[in-house]
Order: structure tokens, then C-alpha cells, then sequence
């Protein structure tokens, strides 16, 4: 029931990029069309889930060996080789997909989603399951802002707007808003 | 000791990923025009961003589609940057 509660929270109540403000980077870079703002959210809810469980292994390691201080270090480790990978897995299954992320595919090791789960799992204590299923809240619910953003990024394209809202300014405010909207979800799941 | 217990996880993971990652880049390998990579080397790889591309890797790609003029490359104008590509372009 709790595995529930957190991935269902992790999508709504608590999603990454609306309430917790992590990953704003690719958030406003890939949400100008919808296919770029699909394929990079599949990017991310992969690596989301395979850097949150190896992270949690490692972090067993690292407190067996009392190395706790190490975990900043091992998990930016962690994500930067994942994140490579599917780099080089992308450049040859999807190349179409490759061009269209360009430089934000190996951004995904800098965002700070990444990181910011991983630690999230550790400081809430989370057993593997949990883990996983947060891993898998997180991701899906990075990909909802960002595919809902892009929608409405691809309308805005066409709205009469005053000079100085055009463009990046009147994205930034609308981002603002969708995130106001999603406040109407806060305190509906207790954890 | 603990010294030395950060110094062999670290180097264990470290291995470990690098191996793997070699073995994903040979096995998910993609042919590439060789010019490519001969022009990235002579570029200053500060990814500045002047020549108005993202990155060096993408302006090499642009000038070898010939949507870039070569010697788009500022910070490497002084360093003769484009006589290098222009070479590069030429050998083939």
C-alpha cells in the first residue's frame, strides 16, 4: 500500500520538476516539441530507475565499509556512466532521437533530479522496493510536466502575445502557473 | 584505513564502469566519417558556443555538411584553425 501512496506521489503530489523544482534545465530546453519532450522523458525515467537501484546497492557497500562521506562522489559516478551508456545506445538504435536531444542527453548527468532521487531514496530510508517504485513515480512524473509543458509550448507558438512575452519569457511564466496548478495536489498523500 | 578503503572502491567502480562502457561503445559502435573526428582534434573544444552551434562537436558535423563557413570558429581564428579544417577538408 505505502509502494502505492509513493509512486503515486512522486508522479502528483511531490512531482519533481513542478513542486520540487529539480531539473528545470531540460524541463525549458526539450519542451519545445513534443516527440523531443517524449523521447527524453523515456531517457530519464531509464536512468531514473537503473541509478536509483544501483545507488541504493552501493550505498550498502559504502555504509558496510563506513565509507558513508563517499556518496555524493560514488553517485555522480554512478550517474555519469548510465548516462553514458545510453548515450551510446541511442547514437545507434535512435539516431533521429540522438540529434533531436543533442546536448541535452549528456546533460541528463548534471540534472540534478538524477542525483536529488538518489539521495531522497537514502535519506527517506526507502527499502529496495520503495526505491523502485519512487525511481519509477519520479521518472513518469518528469515526463507529464515535461510532455504537458510541450503541449503547451506548441500552442503558444501560435498565441498573440505582447512583444515582450514572446518566446522564453512567456514559457517561464506559464511553467510558473502549471506549477501553481499542481499546488491543488499538495497534502492529498500523507507519507 | 579508511583511506585506503575509498581508494579501492573508488578504483574498483571506476574500473568496473570504465570496462563496461568500453565494451557498450564497441558493441553499439556507429561508423562515422573519419573527417569528423580529425576536425574536432584542431578545434579549441572550449564549446563556446560563437560560432553559433552547440558544442565543437556540432559545428565539425556543420562544416562537414558545408552549413558552416570554416572559419566559423572564433576563438581558433588566431590559433589557424581554418586553414587546419580546410586541409582536412581536402585530404579527404
Amino acid at each position: 500500500m505505502k509502494v502505492f501512496l509513493i509512486f503515486l506521489s512522486a508522479i502528483l503530489v511531490n512531482n519533481f520538476v513542478l513542486q520540487r523544482f529539480l531539473g528545470i534545465c531540460p524541463f525549458l530546453g526539450v519542451s519545445k516539441k513534443i516527440d523531443t519532450a517524449f523521447g527524453m522523458s523515456l531517457a530519464v525515467v531509464f536512468v531514473m530507475l537503473l541509478a536509483s537501484i544501483i545507488t541504493w546497492l552501493l550505498n550498502g557497500v559504502l555504509i558496510l565499509m563506513g565509507l558513508g562521506f563517499l556518496k555524493t562522489i560514488v553517485f555522480i559516478l554512478v550517474i555519469a556512466s548510465l548516462v553514458q551508456f545510453v548515450e551510446i545506445f541511442l547514437k545507434k538504435t535512435s539516431p533521429a532521437l540522438y540529434e533531436a536531444l543533442g546536448i541535452f542527453l549528456p546533460l541528463i548527468t548534471t540534472n540534478c533530479a538524477i542525483l536529488g532521487l538518489a539521495l531522497l531514496n537514502i535519506q527517506n530510508e526507502y527499502s529496495l522496493v520503495e526505491t523502485v517504485f519512487h525511481a519509477l513515480g519520479a521518472g513518469i512524473g518528469f515526463g507529464l510536466a515535461l510532455v504537458l509543458f510541450a503541449g503547451i509550448r506548441e500552442q503558444l507558438e501560435f498565441a498573440d502575445m505582447p512583444k515582450p512575452f514572446k518566446g522564453l519569457a512567456g514559457a517561464l511564466i506559464t511553467a510558473g502557473i502549471l506549477s501553481m496548478a499542481f499546488v491543488g495536489f499538495s497534502g492529498m498523500i500523507k507519507l | 584505513m579508511v583511506f585506503v578503503n575509498s581508494i579501492i572502491l573508488l578504483g574498483a567502480l571506476g574500473f568496473g564502469f570504465g570496462t563496461f562502457l568500453a565494451f557498450a561503445a564497441k558493441k553499439f559502435e556507429v561508423k562515422e566519417d573519419p573527417r569528423l573526428e580529425k576536425i574536432v582534434e584542431v578545434l579549441p573544444s572550449a564549446n563556446c558556443g560563437a560560432c553559433g552551434y552547440p558544442g565543437c562537436e556540432a559545428f565539425a558535423k556543420a562544416v562537414l555538411k558545408g552549413e558552416a563557413p570554416k572559419d566559423g570558429c572564433l576563438p581558433g581564428k588566431a590559433q589557424g584553425v581554418s586553414e587546419k579544417i580546410k586541409k582536412i577538408l581536402e585530404e579527404g
